[in-house]
């Protein structure tokens, strides 16, 4: 992979990494680090049920200003307001939060909330923060969103009837703790369609336009142990080995992603997720391989480097064949993790791609995509090999 | 001969080579709204105040184009604030202004995805710019 030889970029990743198995009994003393004196835990209900919280409430102790459980699968304006006052009204100081995507994004609106006041329909825009807001650390029970290192949220906003994207380098996490314990129960499809999702975030990252030297390294990595270790993690979801590589992965792909951003598979996920509700990961994995395959002419040099990650490029292979090879590879992968394969499978109509597709091209990832779009049938027709 | 950037004769320059161009209507057809840029000032590179410049777009035509106040320039529809710098990057197309949003070079109210969706319009503003032969305060490239 040759960069052009004025590259310019701007790496952004402040984010404090703890990883371990048991490192979540340290969140006492690593809250203290971040200068917070009482905690407030957002969570869902889920969470809750699974036993994952009372270890934590029980290190903060005395430090624990409640637990914020009502987070919703795809969180809102509501749910990040009531928050935000849950935590002003207990005298929190600092945000844990302990769970998925929805969880972290419910927290990253409560810090701004805390901090500059308001509620979060007062914040349409991109990058309108001029101070560090509410100290955030995430504690995730899920290995793929990569959100607990990036700067963005996506908060759904009912009485507008669209999703609100917060884009805010003030709000990224302070800290995340990695605890392998934390996705141990996690079953087989979750766990394979979570690392779908960081999965895609890393090939996305290679074949954005914005990609770098730093952020391909990070990627690369991130699919050299997805490769290896998520089949595993699938099959045997107690192997904790396994399981902290995932996470590494996962959270490897989100600074990748988080600064190279991503391109047209996820613009098709958020919007097949927005009109036939496909869970984020599960659609990711699905359209990966075709998008590949869409983007190939303009990324092949890309892909080539996914096949080296993958173990695919053999001797003699040009960067078109690797990049074949990669796709090739990446079908296979998703067979034998046991991931949907079809977004028919999914309860999708073909009324339902024909909306997402014309909603993907307004999409902010469809701008990075290496291959321009412009067209809302070629979006569809990548959409109706997956039906 | 070059016009003085984000003055009002800067202003009315840019308005005219956009009624000028031959792609601008179609490509901006969908285009519904006012935008604002706000020029942090920079003392050292002779912007020694805040600037703001009022832009009205709707449907392919073009409106106000015109130096104003912050009151007015908050009124629009989307607004953008960066530091005098930034702004001549766009200018040179230097700097792409969706990736300098996403990197905090740049701050935007307003809609993101309305933004995205109509980005072949905002890209054929900044080339406009680009065109227009422009005297920067603290000297041209």
């Amino acid at each position: 992979m040759a960069y052009d030889s004025d590259l310019s970029f701007n790496y952004f990743g402040p984010t404090k990494i703890v990883f371990g198995a048991n490192a979540v009994r340290d969140v006492d003393i690593e809250m203290g680090t971040l200068g917070g004196t009482r905690a407030v835990v957002v969570t869902d209900q889920g969470i809750i049920k699974a036993g994952l919280v009372d270890g934590i409430t029980a290190c903060l102790g005395g430090r624990c200003a409640g637990v914020f459980s009502d987070v919703p699968q795809d969180t809102g304006v509501e749910v990040v307001n009531a928050g935000a006052e849950f935590a002003r009204k207990n005298g929190a100081d600092i945000v844990v939060s302990v769970g998925g995507g929805s969880v972290i994004d419910t927290a990253k609106g409560m810090c701004i909330l805390l901090t500059e006041g308001g509620t979060l329909r007062d914040f349409n825009g991109v990058q309108l923060l001029s101070r560090p807001q509410t100290p955030h650390m995430v504690i995730p029970t899920t290995a793929g969103t990569g959100s607990e290192v990036t700067n963005a949220a996506v908060i759904m906003d009912k009485e507008m009837g669209q999703k609100r994207l917060l884009v805010e380098n003030f709000n990224v996490p302070r800290m995340a703790i990695l605890d392998p314990k934390m996705t141990e129960k996690l079953p087989p499809l979750l766990t394979a369609s979570t690392g779908m999702d960081a999965m895609t975030h890393a090939v996305e990252a290679v074949h954005s336009i914005p990609h770098e030297p730093l952020t391909d390294g990070l990627a690369l990595h991130a699919i050299r142990l997805l490769y290896k270790y998520l089949p595993v993690c699938v099959e045997n979801g107690s192997d904790l080995h396994a399981r902290g590589q995932v996470q590494i992965a996962a959270t490897m792909a989100g600074w990748a992603f988080g600064n190279a951003m991503v391109g047209i598979v996820h613009a098709m996920a958020h919007s097949i997720g927005a009109v036939a509700h496909v869970p984020h990961g599960i659609a990711n994995g699905i359209l990966l391989p075709d998008c590949m395959e869409f983007n190939l002419e303009d990324a092949a040099d890309g892909y080539a480097m996914v096949a080296e990650a993958m173990g695919v490029r053999e001797k003699g292979m040009d960067d078109s064949d690797a990049a074949q090879a990669a796709i090739r590879a990446m079908r296979e992968f998703i067979r034998k993790i046991g991931h949907p394969q079809k977004l028919s499978e999914m309860g999708v109509s073909g009324k339902d791609i024909e909306k997402a597709a014309d909603m993907s091209l307004s999409d902010g990832s469809i701008v990075n995509n290496p291959r321009i779009v412009m067209d809302p049938a070629e979006v569809l027709e990548i959409f109706q090999k997956n039906m | 001969m070059p016009i003085k950037a984000m003055t009002q004769e800067w202003m009315d320059a840019y308005k005219a080579a956009i009624q000028a161009d031959p792609d601008y209507k179609s490509i901006a057809k969908d285009w519904e709204g006012s935008v604002s840029l706000v020029v942090n000032p920079e003392p050292a590179r002779n912007v020694p105040e805040p600037i703001y410049l009022f832009m009205d777009y709707w449907h392919g035509d073009v409106g106000d184009f015109v130096v104003c106040d912050k009151e007015k320039a908050d009124s629009a529809k989307f607004v953008m604030t960066g530091d005098y710098a930034r702004w001549k990057q766009v200018a040179y197309k230097e700097l792409d202004a969706t990736k300098a949003l996403l990197q905090g070079k740049l701050k935007m109210k307003g809609d993101l995805p309305y933004v995205v969706r109509n980005i072949k319009t905002v890209n054929k503003v900044i080339d406009i710019l680009g065109k227009v032969d422009t005297l920067w305060p603290d000297g041209n490239k």
